[in-house]
Order: C-alpha cells, then structure tokens, then sequence
C-alpha cells in the first residue's frame, strides 16, 4: 500500500493486568475507508484512541501520517489537528453555542480569523444541513442534530483523517440515517476515515475495508464482500450470525 | 527607585478598600477574560497582596523612626489595674503607669489589650515586647521572663458570693473552686486545693470567674487582693472573707535576655515617678475612695439608662462600629486571598502531573485538617518564636484564613472540575487544543457554575470563622463582644446583639452573592 495515512504495527495496550490490545497491525491508505467491527470489549475503541493518543500505547508503533505518535517528543497537539474524531456520546461543549462549539479550536489555534471561522462554520453546518442551529444551545438539540454539529466541529480543523467511534450507537432510529448520510458524503469526497460501528449497511455501502476484530487482535480483514459474504475465521462467522439476526 | 515604592505603597494604603472592590469584580468576570488579562490580573492580585502585607510588616518601624515603639501587651481586663472604660480606652493603674514612664523616658508604647494568657505567649514568641497586666512576680516566670523592679505589692483574697455559707478555707470542702488562666490567684488555689478538699475550675476571663461564683456553680474563687477589693467596692457583688496572703509583688515584664533598654527605661522611669509623686496619684486615682465612689456611680448610672438593647448599643457604638468594620476588613481580605489561593491549588489538583496532584491534595489535606484555632495560634505564637519575626496579628489572621477557607476552596474547585464530563476534554484535547487552553475554554466555564454554590457557602463560613481570631487578640467583633462583656457583665444581650451583628453581614453577604451567581450565569 502506499500513501499510508495510518500506519500501526505490533501495538499493545494494558489497562493494568487488562491486555486490551494484544499486538495489533493496521494500516489505512490515503482516501481509504475502514470499518472496525467486533464484539464488545474486543478493543475497538482503544484503538481508535491510541491513534491520536487519548490512550497511551504501551508498546509499539502508531504512525500518522509519517508523524511518530507513539513517540512522547512528538508535538501531540500539533499532531492532533490533523486528526478529526467524533465520539459515541457527541461530547459538544454545553457551555458554547453550536456556532462556537466549530469555530473555537480553529480561532484559538490561529488557524483563521474570527470573521473567516463564522463564515466557514456557518457553511459547515450548512452541509451537514443545519445552517438553522447557528445560535441554538447543544442541549437544545436531537442526539442526530448533535453528531452532526460534532462531525462539523471536528471537520473545521480541515483534517485529512477521521476516525468516528460508534457515532450513531447512541441515536434513536430514525436519527441514525442523516448521520450515516453526512459520513457517505464525506467518503465520496475522499476523506480518509476509520469507522468503528455496527451499521453493516453502511459497511458494505461505504468501506473499502472491513477490520474484524476480537481479543484484542486482528481476525480477518478484507473488502466487505469478502468479510461478509465469505468469511474465513470462526469468530468472524459467530459475530456476524449474531449481529445480522438481530 | 526605593522612594517611588514606598509612594506607591502609601497611595495603596489610601485607596486600599477600592482596590478590594476591583479585584472582585475582576474575579468574578474571571471567566470571559483572555489568557494574557487573566494573567495580569493574577500577577496584579498577588503583588497587591505582597505590598499588603509588606505595609502590615514595614509600616511601624518606618512611620515612627524618631521615637522608639514598644509594644506592650496586658489584659482585657483586670481593674482597677487595666479595664476598658466606657469610650473602649485602656485605663487603670497598669495603663496610667506605662503611659507615663513612657513619656517620661521618651519611648511609644502600643498597648495590645489580648488577655492575660495570650499575652505571656506573645511575650515567649516574641511578637511583643513586654507585659504589664498586674503579673506577680514568681520564681517559675523568671525563668522565661526578665522582671522589672516591683511596681505594686499584692497578696491573693478569697471571695464568696454574699448569700452563701462560705467562711473560710475549711468550709471549702469537696466544693469547687473558680479561678482564672494563669494568674497567681490559680497558682495558689492549686497549691492549698488538695490541703482543703476542693476542685478548681479556670477559665480566660475574669468577668467568667465571677458570674461562676455568683451563680453558685463555684463556691469561691481566687484572685488579686487589689482586684478583688476594687471590684467589691465598685459593685461587683461578691464579698471577700480571707486575709490577703503575702505573695508577692507585679512586675512589668520582658522576654528573658531582650529588650534590655526598654525595661532599664521603666525602671529608671519608675523610680522617677515615685520621687516625684505621679505614682501614688495614680494608684490613688483607682484605689481611692472618692475613685471606687465614682465608678460606683458611674455603673450605678450605667445601671439605670443601659440595661435596655438600645442603652447598651448606645453606649458602645464606637467599639462595636470599629469591630464591624474590622470584621469585614478581615473577611474581604481574607475571602480574596483564599480564593485565590483556593483556585490555583484545586487548579494544581486536576493537572495532568501526578506531582502537582500529589502537591495540591497534600496541601488540602493538611490545612483542611488543622484545627483553624491551631492554625491561628501556630502563625501567630509558634512560627515567630522559630524565626524572631514578628507578624503583626491582622496579616497571622489572613495567612491562617488564607490557608484554612483556601483549603476547602482548592477541594470543591477540583470537585468541581472533576464534575465536569471527562469527554469535554477528551473533545477539546482531540481537536488539538493544549491542555491549558481546552481548560479555560471548555471546562473551567463549566466548572465555575457547578462551584457557585460552594463558594457562596465558603464565603460565609470565612465571615463566621473570623471571630475566631480573637483569640490571637484581633479586636474584631468577637473580641469586642468579650471586652464590652469583661466591662459591663451584660452577657446574655451583648452577645444576643453580637450574633445580630452577624446575621445581618452574612444576609448582605449572601444576597450579594446571589447577584453575582445571577450575572454569571445569565
Ligand atoms: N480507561 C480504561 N481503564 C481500564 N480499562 C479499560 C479502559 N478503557 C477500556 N478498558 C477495557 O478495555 C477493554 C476494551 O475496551 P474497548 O472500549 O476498547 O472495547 P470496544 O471494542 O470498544 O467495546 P464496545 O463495543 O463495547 O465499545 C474492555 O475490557 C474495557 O473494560
Ligand atoms: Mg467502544
């Protein structure tokens, strides 16, 4: 593969006496999307963190765009505006405006002026369709409203990886499908995106790449076809059969 | 460069309560201010502080450089020989005297009127220069303190109350005995109690000893011949049936080895006023008859017109006015200090190093759980008697509040931090904001309205905790109360009006409050 945006090899994370992550290699390539399935507790999530370093690998390496994160010299935060994440539970800050919740990490960062921060936050919201929400309070919006505004927020540092953990797990139904909807667009213009989710529609609509994880290790891997269709590995078939007859 | 310093000081001085105005109001609008402000402000804060106290330290020497100033501690009271008069000025012979060798040996004496007991631990700790409180001299205080020649001779009477059936030391007999702190009247009661059968009880006041006695809760009590004769004569209703025992004499003291110059000047001063007579008019002055007639009336008059609420406020308004404005002097500085103090260590308590956490619950957990009484008593006695600095009472009180209220401020600001969902950050720090910035931004916004409440809270707890600085002699509204009391015996209604005092600050206090949280979180 060349062009690797995301370069992972032999990562391990202990939680104390937890082996969580038990000697992981992954690799994403520029423009790619990767979906990470697994049962719960597999190690999911502690991936996806450990590639903008919310956890701390405990061996190993995590390349990001040629920047060592593992390594502890490397300017994390400066690495980290290059890495956008959404989150389960959206976690928009609920003391600042939906305009504000876009625009703070742009301006504090001096990444743009205030004037150019309101007018690209006002064009961010209006792609994810909530140009209305502009002045409106986090708690005043739906869970759907809400990942909508944490995609905008994570995209106004312009960054060329996103990594989304679970981000429609904590909607109601009919919310799931306008944030699956602003993710597919985001695909089609080429970001390049890891996605942990159990939406296997989305899945085999989007990813290039299906990453089946269990025990804190790779499985299997492969086009959603292969995954889904043929699967190799024990595991991958139980947690399919499980999932799919839901 | 030096005299600029000392011009900007004494500009600070003037202007000293806007500056408290202004450094609340900043505090308040903390959170909408810049990082660079923010910094100003706290670098502003704590230089103004460290002048503060730099004043509080420096401003004695420096005002009276001509004339020497000593400072003398003595009793709240113990007349005729020091007792508050009705304006709340020290008189009686102790005053009159160290009044008048001081004029006549060219010295300034700063009377610090902090009890008896507290006034020989001063004394130890150096944070005054000599007592004058009608001390009898006695072997064991020699050993620590440097004596003056005898200026009054006395010996220790037993009085009763008039009605009860106590004659004499034999009807003592599995009784008890009220006595007074360490006062040579204790001493001796605790030598004869086991050769009499009777228990002692002591207590910090005077007016305590007596009120115990005249309620029957103790059947005697001990004390000063001189003391207790005037206090017999001037209406105190308690009669006195033993002979006084020869023990000895008062003396003005020092701490053992120091202020050699200052004691050589009340002796030579002493001797001066013999020869020329001033001494046996002032003893005459309070012991006389035409003296004790007077103060008879004088409380008789009391008597007929300040028994009522509105007498009593009347007759003390200065002293309890210059106590109101000493408590809130001491609140508004002291609730500033910890605040600020308070934030930066519940601040240091959420840091991602674990050293700065481990500092900040170390420091909570110490001055949290130091008794404030200790605390005080330690800043004010135990650290100057280590260092041979004195710290003058006001600045050992906002240092003991500092740390104290500063305590509790630090555990809910961290409590309040820790409050706050730990995905804010986890959002924050993702985007790439640096720690700092993502605190100031995202969480402490958040925080501070969860820690609203607290702060109230503690704000009030601080005004409260004051009076507990009287016990370093601070003459707050506490300490008022207990000197009005020692004069008057008006227990019951001066504290009643005391505890109105406060209740009435801390609903100004509080509604204050109020509209401060109400602006803060529209
Ligand atoms: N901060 C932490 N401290 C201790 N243990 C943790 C921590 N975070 C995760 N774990 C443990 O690591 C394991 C893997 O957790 P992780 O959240 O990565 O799983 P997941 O695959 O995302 O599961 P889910 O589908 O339920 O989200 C679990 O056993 C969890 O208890
Ligand atoms: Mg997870």
């Amino acid at each position: 593969m060349k062009n690797l945006k995301v370069d992972v090899t032999d990562l391990k994370k202990n939680f104390g006496d937890n082996h969580v992550l038990k000697g992981i290699d992954f690799k994403v390539a520029q423009n790619e999307v990767v979906v990470l399935i697994g049962p719960s507790g597999s190690g999911k999530s502690t991936l996806l963190r450990c590639l903008n370093r919310l956890e701390d690998p405990t061996s190993g390496k995590v390349i990001i765009d040629g920047n060592d994160i593992s390594d502890s010299k490397t300017n994390i935060d400066h690495a980290r505006e290059n890495i956008g994440m959404v989150f389960q539970h959206f976690n928009l800050f609920n003391n600042l405006t939906v305009g504000q919740n876009v625009e703070l990490a742009p301006v504090e960062l001096g990444k743009m002026s205030k004037e150019e921060a309101v007018k690209m936050a006002k064009e961010l919201l209006d792609t994810v369709g909530l140009d209305d929400k502009y002045e409106a309070m986090p708690q005043s919006l739906s869970g759907g409203q809400k990942q909508r505004v944490a995609i905008a927020r994570a995209l106004a540092m312009n960054p060329d990886i996103m990594l989304f953990d679970e981000p429609t797990s904590a909607l109601d139904p009919e919310m799931v499908g306008d944030v699956l909807e602003v993710m597919k667009d985001l695909a089609k213009k080429g970001m390049t995106m890891v996605v942990v989710t159990h939406e296997m529609g989305f899945a085999k609509e989007v990813a290039d790449r299906v990453v089946f994880m269990a025990d804190g290790k790779v499985m299997e891997e492969g086009s959603p076809e292969e995954v889904f269709d043929n699967p190799q590995n024990e595991r991958t078939k139980t947690f399919l059969e499980k999932v799919i007859n839901v | 460069m030096l005299k600029k310093v000392f011009q900007s000081i004494k500009r600070y001085q003037n202007s000293d309560v806007p500056f408290y105005n202004r450094s609340m109001i900043y505090l308040l609008k903390l959170k909408d201010i810049g990082e660079d402000r923010m910094k100003k402000i706290i670098a502003l804060i704590s230089c103004m502080f460290g002048l503060f106290v730099f004043i509080n330290v420096y401003h004695e020497p420096q005002v009276n450089a001509a004339e020497k100033t000593y400072t003398i501690g003595t009793d709240v009271t113990f007349p005729p020989f020091v007792y508050a008069d009705s304006n709340n000025n020290y008189v009686g012979i102790d005053m009159d005297l160290i009044r008048a060798i001081a004029k006549e040996e060219g010295f300034k004496a700063e009377i610090k009127p902090i009890g008896f007991n507290a006034a020989v631990q001063s004394l130890s700790s150096g944070q005054i220069d000599g007592v004058i409180a009608g001390m009898t001299i006695t072997d064991e205080r020699r050993q620590k303190f440097d004596f003056s020649t005898p200026y009054y001779k006395s010996g220790i009477v037993m009085a009763v109350a008039p009605k009860g059936n106590i004659k004499g030391l034999k009807d003592l007999k599995g009784k008890r005995v009220a006595v007074k702190t360490g006062t040579a009247g204790a001493t001796y009661a605790n030598s004869i109690k086991d050769r009499y059968g009777f228990r002692t009880v002591t207590f910090d006041d005077s007016d305590n000893v007596y009120n115990d006695v005249k309620n029957g809760n103790s059947a005697a009590c001990f004390d000063d011949s001189a003391v207790l004769n005037y206090g017999v004569k001037t209406g105190l209703g308690l009669k006195v049936v033993t002979k006084p025992t020869d023990i000895g004499s008062y003396g003005f003291a020092v701490e053992k080895g120091k202020n050699k110059e200052l004691m050589a000047k009340f002796n030579s001063g002493l001797k001066k006023l013999k020869a020329n007579g001033q001494y046996n008019k002032i003893v005459e002055k309070y012991t006389g008859e035409s003296a004790t007639a007077a103060q008879k009336k004088a409380s008789a008059k009391a008597d007929s017109e300040g028994h009522t609420f509105i007498g009593l406020i009347k007759q003390n308004k200065s002293a309890i006015l210059d106590g109101i404005f000493e408590t809130i002097k001491l609140t508004v500085v002291s609730i500033i200090c910890a605040t600020i103090f308070g934030v930066l260590i519940g601040l240091l308590g959420v840091l991602p190093s674990k050293f700065a956490r481990g500092a900040s619950t170390t420091i909570i957990y110490i001055f949290r759980g130091l008794p404030l009484l200790v605390l005080a008593l330690f800043i004010y006695n135990g650290v100057p008697s280590l260092t041979g600095s004195k710290v003058p009472a006001f600045v050992a009180g906002i240092i003991t509040l500092t740390l104290n209220e500063g305590a509790y401020t630090a555990a809910f600001v961290k409590g309040g931090i820790d409050a706050v969902d730990s995905g804010q950050m986890e959002a924050a720090r993702s985007l790439g904001l640096p720690f700092g910035r993502s605190m100031r931004k995202v969480i402490l916004p958040q925080g501070i309205k969860i820690m609203i409440p607290s702060f109230i809270n503690q704000f009030i707890i601080t005004l409260k905790d004051t009076s507990i600085l009287s016990i370093i002699g601070i003459l707050e509204l506490t300490q008022t109360g207990k000197i009005i009391i020692a004069r008057n015996l008006e227990g019951f209604k001066i504290w009643t009006i005391i505890a109105l005092i406060y209740l009435i600050i801390i609903t100004v206090l509080t509604l204050l409050s109020k509209w401060v949280e109400r602006r803060i979180n529209d």
